[in-house]
């Protein structure tokens, strides 16, 4: 499986990120990790570009729902990313506010998953979980 | 005119810059206080004193000089100015929107001093009303604009360096850039030092403050100091921040200082001062304030012992974001009598573990040296290229991010994959050999996350 990962927006931390792909690595993932700083194209450019199966979006300051908003728009300008697990994690709003209202509204972004501050090794289980129904309906 | 001159002239003649006048600049710092100079300082204290400096930087002029102030009542050694983060970008035209509204609105709309845009005959007033060494903290790759308007307004020491202020600050500025733009800053500083006391250059040890093992923060500390010193600067500071464990502070310390002098002969440059600077726990930080207080004044304790000249203090704030100035002076006045009253500490020595980090480093150093480029900088450009120096957690996209550390039981940072770092194989046995690597790699990377909070 290859995931396409990275943080969002004009956020630079990279100690999530980092660990992300150590983690995925760990799991038996091919990691494409684009690293900090990455604008919502450059995602769905190498997803093509490495024929990826999922693409992991983080954040960490809060600004992934001004990019978030945007996925329906950009995606469906690609032709072959209808199938594409979409996943966004970390801290997804800014300041405070409760995961019941948060993970809806990704949802409706075009997000299959929305771990909002779930820890690392429990969102990357419910990927694996995701892919395995997804293979097996 | 020299080169150096006329690419002075054009970085000086901007928009943002109300007239600089070379010759009058010059005078002043001929005859600035001897003070006002770090370097004097380090030269001149008691043996055993280490000067404590804070952080801290405002957007306005009142603001910032409230802070001094407010640091120089709670016996502060060296004052700090910290930029803003526009400036740090060159992007002054934004520094100077926010520092109106911060004006007008008295609400602060930047982290940090807006120094082009105050300019420095008003910067200047204050820092010689107040008397004290000052030290410019930043982060910025082209600082070139930022360092003479700072050493015009008095400020003689300049944190900093091509390494160390881009890969952990940056994901893309090019790197060789940085190079170039930082010896422009080694220069100026070179060419001011013979007017009167020297400019003192620190490096910014800590890096990404995250897991980063002794013998890469030790091997930048000296090619930035090497870098510095082959332009002629005749002080400088080797930094390091608090790593977790004491053992390793200690060790990291011994190794750091004795490769320092030697390289420095090693290219004549023996003459030029080098201090030591530690930095308390940069990492992050416990939320429970009193808990904060305990890590900081332990981190004093740590600096006393591996006898920096100068530490560089945090607050009981930290964990909430950019701290009060009560907050700062608090930490000032704590870590004074802390130091004040801290005697007779023990040398902590270990021969193995020095011997183990004194080979990695000239391991590495020998790598370097052997890159075919012609000049040290080249050589360094492509050694982080080709991931021989390769520093954990770095967000930039040359970084190599193949070298993997974790903590051993007593909290001592360990290599555990070398990635294409030149750790000889000895060294690397042994590193391994303290952890416990039996486990499932999960795990492992569940201990990493661990590692990297041990203090919260």
């Amino acid at each position: 499986m290859k995931v396409v990962t990275g943080v969002v927006g004009n956020d630079i931390h990279v100690v999530a990120n980092r660990l992300i792909d150590l983690s995925l690595r760990a799991r038996g993932f091919d990691v494409f990790n684009l690293g900090v700083n990455t604008y919502l194209e450059e995602f769905f450019d190498a997803a093509v570009e490495t024929g990826a199966d999922v693409i992991l979006i983080s954040s960490l300051n809060g600004e992934a729902e001004g990019w978030g908003r945007e996925v329906r728009a950009i995606k469906s300008r690609y032709k072959t990313l209808d199938d594409i697990i979409m996943m966004i994690g970390g801290n997804l709003v800014v300041g405070s506010g409760n995961a019941e209202d948060i993970e809806p509204r990704y949802k409706n972004y075009g997000f299959d998953i929305v771990c909002h501050q779930i820890d690392l090794n429990t969102g990357l289980d419910m990927l694996e979980e995701f892919i395995k129904e997804r293979n097996n309906p | 005119m020299s080169l150096l001159q006329e690419e002075r002239e054009i970085i000086l003649s901007n928009e943002f810059v109300e007239s600089f006048d070379f010759a009058e600049v010059t005078e002043f710092v001929k005859n600035a206080s001897k003070d006002l100079f770090i370097s004097h300082h380090f030269k001149n204290k008691p043996k055993g004193k280490m000067l404590v400096q804070p952080r801290g930087g405002f957007p306005t002029y009142k603001k910032q000089f409230e802070l001094s102030e407010f640091f120089v009542k709670s016996n502060v050694d060296v004052l700090p100015l910290t930029i803003d983060s526009n400036t740090r970008l060159n992007d002054y035209a934004t520094a100077q929107k926010m520092l109106r509204l911060s004006e007008e609105n008295d609400v602060d709309m930047l982290n940090g001093y807006p120094l082009i845009n105050h300019g420095y005959r008003t910067t200047r007033k204050m820092f010689t009303h107040f008397n004290k060494p000052v030290s410019l903290r930043h982060g910025t790759p082209d600082a070139r604009l930022l360092i003479e308007t700072a050493i015009a307004s008095g400020i003689f020491e300049i944190e900093g360096g091509p390494i160390t202020y881009l890969l952990p600050y940056s994901k893309n500025f090019p790197l060789d850039k940085a190079f170039l733009y930082w010896k422009y800053v080694e220069r100026v500083c070179a060419n001011y030092s013979g007017l009167n006391e020297p400019i003192n250059r620190e490096s910014f040890g800590p890096l990404t403050a995250t897991l980063v093992p002794p013998a890469i923060t030790i091997v930048v500390q000296l090619l930035e100091m090497l870098l510095s010193l082959e332009e002629g600067v005749k002080s400088f500071s080797v930094s390091f921040a608090q790593q977790g464990s004491m053992m390793q502070d200690a060790v990291t310390s011994e190794v750091l200082m004795k490769m320092a002098r030697h390289y420095a002969e090693e290219i004549d440059c023996g003459d030029a001062a080098i201090n030591l600077v530690y930095h308390q726990w940069m990492g992050a930080f416990p939320t429970n304030k009193d808990y904060a207080e305990q890590l900081i004044n332990m981190s004093t304790v740590i600096a006393k012992l591996v006898g920096a000249d100068k530490i560089i203090t945090k607050t009981r704030e930290e964990a909430a974001g950019i701290p009060t100035k009560e907050a700062n002076a608090k930490t000032v006045a704590n870590t004074q009598y802390t130091l004040g009253i801290l005697n007779g500490l023990p040398k902590i020595v270990d021969a193995e573990e020095e011997e183990i980090l004194t080979l990695e480093v000239q391991a590495i150093m020998e790598a370097v040296f052997n890159d075919p480029a012609d000049t040290l900088w080249r050589k360094v450009f492509n050694c982080i290229k080709n991931g021989i120096i390769d520093v954990p957690f770095s967000p930039h996209i040359i970084n190599h991010n193949n070298m993997i550390t974790i903590r051993d039981a007593q909290k001592n940072i360990r290599i555990i994959d070398r990635g294409n770092v030149p750790i000889p194989d000895r060294c690397f046995k042994y590193e391994r050999a303290q952890c416990d690597l039996t486990k499932d790699t999960t795990s492992i990377v569940n201990d990493i996350v661990h590692d990297i909070g041990i203090m919260q």
